[in-house]
């Protein structure tokens, strides 16, 4: 019974992801080592970031402020984590083009230039899911159960799944959002994401308050559907653009 | 290639090298977290093997006492390793291919049915599955014999003898995982050395019988996992499409390059054209000296580049030809079979027989790392699993660029190890900290 609620944790916060990944990435090589490359590099951040805040955790103070400060610093970070990406993203487009060139098969599409984002974004989600949720899990697949205080209604492990679930998500199609506002150069694309991502990191301070979950983890997934429906109508707008000039690339 | 983005057919012989690692340390990991874990029983009898020879670790000895044991068990293995290989080296010098093929079979015989069945019996106490001692004994004699045979034949399906190895790894493997801990850690750091040595130093024994197998043009009589491209005329022009990208990231463009293309499409049409061309393509083999505890590691590539080739027979499916490296002052006799002033000058492979070559000694000491981190934590397990997974990835780059065999695991395991204390030291409090307050980011 508790290996279900464990295996249940895990779905709820990854199984989107999941099929997600077998649907669109799994039978392309490049996107999987492109997810793989992108999880390494936000591990990466993750471990610098913890090196940094490594003398000052945990908070002897009950004051939300040092919290703030270590969601500040961390979204800076991974925002230009993000800008980092897009610059190797750069070259390596330049590099699939001259290859497509030489063996002679047509250049990336733009739907392919979404796919490699996507699989980029959902690098980071996954490893974000990964490492903030399904790591404490191992608890969950034992005999009890775990709450926290300062949200004591619900499992810990159900709410750091759901947590996980509306980072997994606002994760992957920012990036997509953001890669497309950086080849554009629409300023508004390029400030959507890292914005998102500050908005959602400060909602989560409202779980420090007591019971704030109910009001904050709503909130999050109010985050989590912008994303996805701006991205949505981002990927529509320029899809319908390209049919009409009658030009993929 | 039939259509499609060139999405699909790049990293092809990464992932068919990957996708098994990655299940066989999926598997270890799961074996070790289930059975072995800490809590039950299983663990607290610690085993004696070829790795533990000197020292056999107590929690309560101190730190010091504990490095130093640890150390000198690494120093025997290592050495112990060294002496066998080197007899391997010797024996398939003198031509005792037959020997050593029997005794690989009888090894992987003995680790399918001693290692095997003592694996299964704690999974069957473990989950207190109902099975009699006939029944199991019959299954797990099917299973070792059809094991066995996989080894070294080729009537058997590639995936068959695939799948094999993978098991085979996860066997070892959960059994390497049962050492003590600073053991572990020096054994794996003091193997990754080794194999360095082993590959690349002029003198290794690895070195010298990867030559020795490819100035023979024999198969390595040893246990490798062979993840073999797509049967078929593209599989050609796919797996060498790595080392076109890295040669193109490498800015090595030029009129050779050009005239790779142009053979590749006249290939790829199935042009039975005789005419000398030029072309790119890389062609990997990793091989490796296993025996029942001496695994060590390369990754072979032997690689045709930007020679002359001219086919035997001008035809598509033709599977061998000569090959010319480095000679284009001699190449204007053309077809004619090169005078081999150098070792790699001439010669002779087949063309689509063989991919990318693993040894079972990568996949066995990755899972043992991986297994190692499981008994800590799952976030160390998947740090370790990402870190190892993109040190094989730049290996394979490397590949792609040395062109020739390769140690894999050297960066793999550095990675491994650094990852998993960087993460246990440092992130894992930071990261339940942040968590257990419901703070995310």
């Amino acid at each position: 019974m508790t290996v279900a609620a464990g295996i249940g944790y895990a779905l709820l916060a990854l199984g989107p992801s999941l099929s997600l990944f077998t649907a669109v990435i799994s039978h392309k090589p490049f996107l999987i080592l492109t997810l793989l490359s992108s999880t390494l590099v936000w591990l990466m951040s993750l471990i610098a970031l913890s090196a940094v805040w490594r003398g000052f955790i945990p908070f002897k103070t009950a004051a939300w402020w040092p919290y703030a400060l270590l969601i500040l610093t961390s979204v800076a970070s991974q925002e230009a984590l993000r800008f980092f990406l897009w610059r190797l993203y750069k070259r390596m487009e330049e590099l699939l083009d001259a290859f497509a060139d030489r063996v002679s098969k047509p250049r990336l599409l733009i739907t392919d230039k979404m796919q490699i984002a996507l699989a980029g974004g959902m690098g980071h989600g996954v490893a974000h899911a990964v490492f903030f949720c399904i790591s404490l899990l191992t608890p969950a697949f034992g005999p009890a159960t775990y709450y926290v205080e300062k949200c004591s209604r619900i499992p810990f492990f159900l709410v750091s799944a759901m947590i996980a679930l509306a980072f997994v998500t606002i994760h992957t199609f920012s990036m997509v959002i953001a890669f497309s506002g950086y080849s554009e150069g629409n300023r508004t694309d390029q400030y959507f994401a890292p914005v998102v991502h500050l908005a959602a990191g400060v909602l989560t301070l409202i779980n420090l308050g007591s019971g704030g979950c109910i009001i904050g983890i709503p909130l999050l997934y109010g985050m989590a559907m912008l994303t996805l429906l701006h991205c949505g109508k981002l990927v529509w707008r320029r899809l319908t653009e390209n049919r009409r000039q009658g030009n993929l690339y | 290639m039939e259509g499609g983005s060139i999405l699909e057919t790049i990293g092809h012989e990464i992932i068919g090298v990957m996708s098994p690692v990655s299940i066989c340390m999926l598997l270890v990991v799961l074996l070790v977290y289930t059975v072995y874990n800490p809590s039950s029983a299983a663990a607290t009898t610690t085993i004696r093997t070829a790795a533990n020879l000197v020292y056999l670790e107590s929690p309560s000895d101190s730190t010091a006492q504990k490095l130093e044991g640890a150390i000198l068990n690494a120093v025997v293995f290592v050495v112990i390793i060294t002496l066998v290989t080197f007899l391997l080296v010797l024996l398939y010098y003198y031509r005792f291919t037959n020997f050593l093929i029997y005794y690989t079979r009888f090894s992987v015989f003995m680790i399918f049915s001693v290692m095997g069945s003592s694996i299964l019996i704690s999974i069957i106490q473990r989950f207190d599955i109902p099975v009699d001692a006939v029944t199991f004994s019959v299954m797990l004699f099917n299973f070792t014999v059809l094991g066995t045979i996989s080894v070294f034949s080729n009537g058997i399906p590639i995936i068959v003898k695939q799948s094999n190895l993978v098991v085979l790894g996860i066997i070892v493997a959960a059994w390497f995982s049962r050492l003590p801990e600073w053991t572990t850690w020096v054994v794996l750091v003091a193997l990754a050395l080794y194999d360095l040595a082993a590959v690349l130093a002029p003198g290794g024994p690895l070195k010298l019988l990867v030559e020795l197998a490819s100035s023979r043009n024999e198969e390595l009589p040893a246990l490798v996992y062979e993840s073999r491209p797509n049967v078929g005329r593209n599989s050609g022009a796919r797996d060498s499409s790595l080392g076109l990208l890295v040669a193109a990231g490498l800015g090595m463009s030029g009129d050779n390059n050009s005239g790779s293309v142009e053979l590749q499409q006249l290939w790829r049409d199935g042009n039975t054209d005789n005419r000398t061309e030029t072309r790119e393509r890389d062609h990997f083999a990793i091989a490796v000296g296993e025996n029942e505890r001496t695994n060590g590691v390369e990754i072979e590539e032997v690689r045709e580049d930007e020679g002359e080739t001219a086919p035997l027979m001008g035809d598509g499916d033709l599977t061998e030809r000569w090959s010319r490296r480095d000679n284009v002052d001699n190449s204007s006799d053309g077809n004619r079979v090169p005078q081999g002033n150098e070792r790699e000058a001439m010669e002779m492979e087949e063309m689509n027989a063989r991919g990318i070559k693993l040894g079972m000694g990568d996949f066995i000491f990755y899972s043992v790392l991986v297994g190692r981190a499981a008994m800590y934590d799952l976030m160390t397990v998947y740090a370790c699993y990402l870190a190892i997974i993109s040190g094989l990835g730049c290996t394979l780059i490397l590949l792609a660029v040395c062109r020739h065999a390769l140690p894999a695991l050297p960066i793999s395991i550095a990675l491994g190890v650094i990852f998993y204390f960087l993460t246990r030291l440092l992130m894992e409090p930071f990261l339940v900290g942040a968590s257990t307050n419901l703070m995310m980011f």
